[in-house]
């Protein structure tokens, strides 16, 4: 016997049927797939033996430009099926609003759970393939994995709601685009400005730095520790952000 | 159906199809995207360019440098993927397809239609960002006016969207959701910075917008090679317009 949440869980797989969602996180993987190839193809033996600190520090960034308008396709492509076909009327007496939009993040939350994964997979066959010099520290990784995830699940948050309450997708997209830019440039912020900039938190927790010398051009990556008060309050942050949107979506009148 | 001038009939049907795409973007939220996207570039830009004013010597093009690093390379064509998107999106919905399709116009004029709409909108945004490079790089400290070589490279960037606004409006025909072709111009354009970093750029329709705005260049990549650049745009406009009539003319309509 199903339960009502498992219930309506399936009534949101159902209608994903054939809409092939999944090709867009799997689009933008095999883009970051091609990209890790390209990077370790062409790098020298002594800077495969911190591959694994290059991927590190590499990786978040490429998040913060392409994750903010992955997110916001998702998000979009779930929920404008509802403003289309102007189903919230008929959905409301069936479900609570909450339940709704719950059931909806949950469907949206499962592609940006599977494409994270994937990238421990990438990663862990980058250092396969390419001979990685250190072994890979699996705390680096759990901590990498989970800023990503976290971060991408607040953003789904945000275009969720934006996607729910805007008649057309093009306000929701613009502030993706916007956001995947803002991410990106407040990585040259100083830090406090950084934080007013949840797009770039990709990149806002990092476990390792760089250090390039300009004079001799030698570039080393070195590993420092994971700032876990901060991710730790970003989650509580991420969580408050959740409860507002669902209430700004809730009251919504349709 | 008999017209003793042919050319100027279709001419006229274009400019209806403008007229009529003009009026479907009126008090559409196409116009704050097009202004307050580039906003961004070039605030971003400036601050980074007075950030490293001490390894910045070019003056004016260093600030194009910082301006076009990203705005060309990853946000010009997701921008333009944006428009194109909203301008088939009313075709997608309510039953429009229906009347789009019946409407007393060859299908290549429907579709130029769009497409020069597309340009309009583009040009209003290269203009914008025009005006506001000339504001940063006052407000940075630059002496005089910048060079009349930018204001060519924007316009070059410009002739570049006519084969990617052919492209998105293309995909975003065939793709009935407004966010995929997005998507996909954000991959094509930073494959495009790989391909053009290659050498390849002119065989790959993303990498011409940033070939074309000299993106992240003080000196002109292109110099001497602008003719081949329009032919690499013209041919990808007329390969991307050819399969959408194509597609048009095979298709039935779909609801």
């Amino acid at each position: 016997m199903l339960s009502t949440l498992q219930r309506r869980l399936w009534a949101e797989q159902k209608k994903s049927k054939h809409r092939r969602i999944w090709l867009i996180p799997f689009a933008f993987f095999l883009f970051e797939a091609l990209w890790m190839i390209w990077q370790f193809t062409s790098a020298h033996t002594e800077e495969l033996t911190t591959g694994y600190l290059m991927l590190f520090y590499d990786l978040p960034i490429i998040n913060t430009i392409i994750m903010p308008i992955m997110v916001a396709v998702i998000a979009s492509r779930l929920c404008d099926m509802e403003i289309k076909g102007e189903t919230l009327k008929l959905l409301y007496t069936l479900q609570e609003p909450e339940s709704f939009f719950d059931c909806k993040y949950l469907a949206g939350a499962k592609y940006l759970f599977f494409f994270t994964a994937g990238h421990s997979i990438l990663i862990l066959a980058s250092g396969r393939i390419f001979h990685f010099g250190y072994s890979l520290k699996i705390s680096m990784l759990i901590e990498y994995l989970a800023v990503t995830l976290c971060t991408s699940l607040v953003l789904l948050a945000l275009q969720q709601m934006m996607s729910l309450i805007s008649n057309s997708q093009i306000m929701p997209l613009t502030v993706g685009l916007a956001g995947s830019f803002l991410g990106l440039f407040s990585l040259f912020f100083p830090a406090p400005l950084a934080r007013l900039v949840i797009w770039g938190y990709f990149a806002a927790f990092p476990c390792v730095k760089m250090d390039w010398d300009r004079a001799t051009r030698i570039t080393e990556f070195y590993e420092v520790p994971f700032p876990l008060v901060g991710f730790l309050i970003f989650a509580v942050f991420g969580i408050l952000l959740f409860i507002i949107c669902r209430i700004i979506v809730t009251r919504k009148e349709i | 159906m008999t017209h003793d001038n042919f050319p100027c009939f279709i001419f006229d049907m274009i400019l209806c199809c403008i007229r009529a795409e003009r009026q479907k973007l009126a008090h559409s939220a196409i116009f704050p995207a097009c202004i307050l996207i580039p906003v961004i570039p070039v605030i971003m830009g400036t601050f980074n360019y007075l950030q490293n004013i001490e390894i910045l010597k070019s003056q004016w093009y260093s600030l194009w440098t910082q301006l076009t690093l990203f705005y060309s390379t990853f946000f010009y064509a997701p921008l333009i993927a944006l428009y194109c998107s909203y301008m088939w999106r009313l075709e997608h919905r309510n039953n429009n397809w229906n009347v789009f399709m019946s409407a007393p116009v060859h299908i290549s004029c429907l579709y130029l239609g769009k497409l020069a709409v597309i340009l309009f909108v583009t040009l209003i945004t290269q203009f914008w960002l025009g005006i506001l490079y000339l504001i940063a790089g006052k407000l940075a400290g630059l002496p005089g006016l910048c060079p009349i070589s930018i204001y060519f490279w924007l316009l070059r960037g410009t002739i570049a969207a006519v084969a990617i606004g052919a492209l998105q409006l293309l995909l975003s025909m065939v793709i009935r959701s407004f966010s995929v072709p997005i998507g996909i111009a954000l991959i094509g354009s930073v494959m495009g910075m790989l391909i053009a970093n290659k050498g390849l750029g002119l065989f790959w329709p993303y990498s011409l917008m940033l070939m074309g705005m000299n993106s992240n260049k003080s000196t002109d990549s292109l110099a001497g090679n602008s003719l081949v650049f329009a032919i690499a745009t013209f041919l990808f406009f007329l390969l991307f317009f050819l399969v959408a009539i194509k597609i048009l003319e095979n298709r039935d309509v779909q609801t």
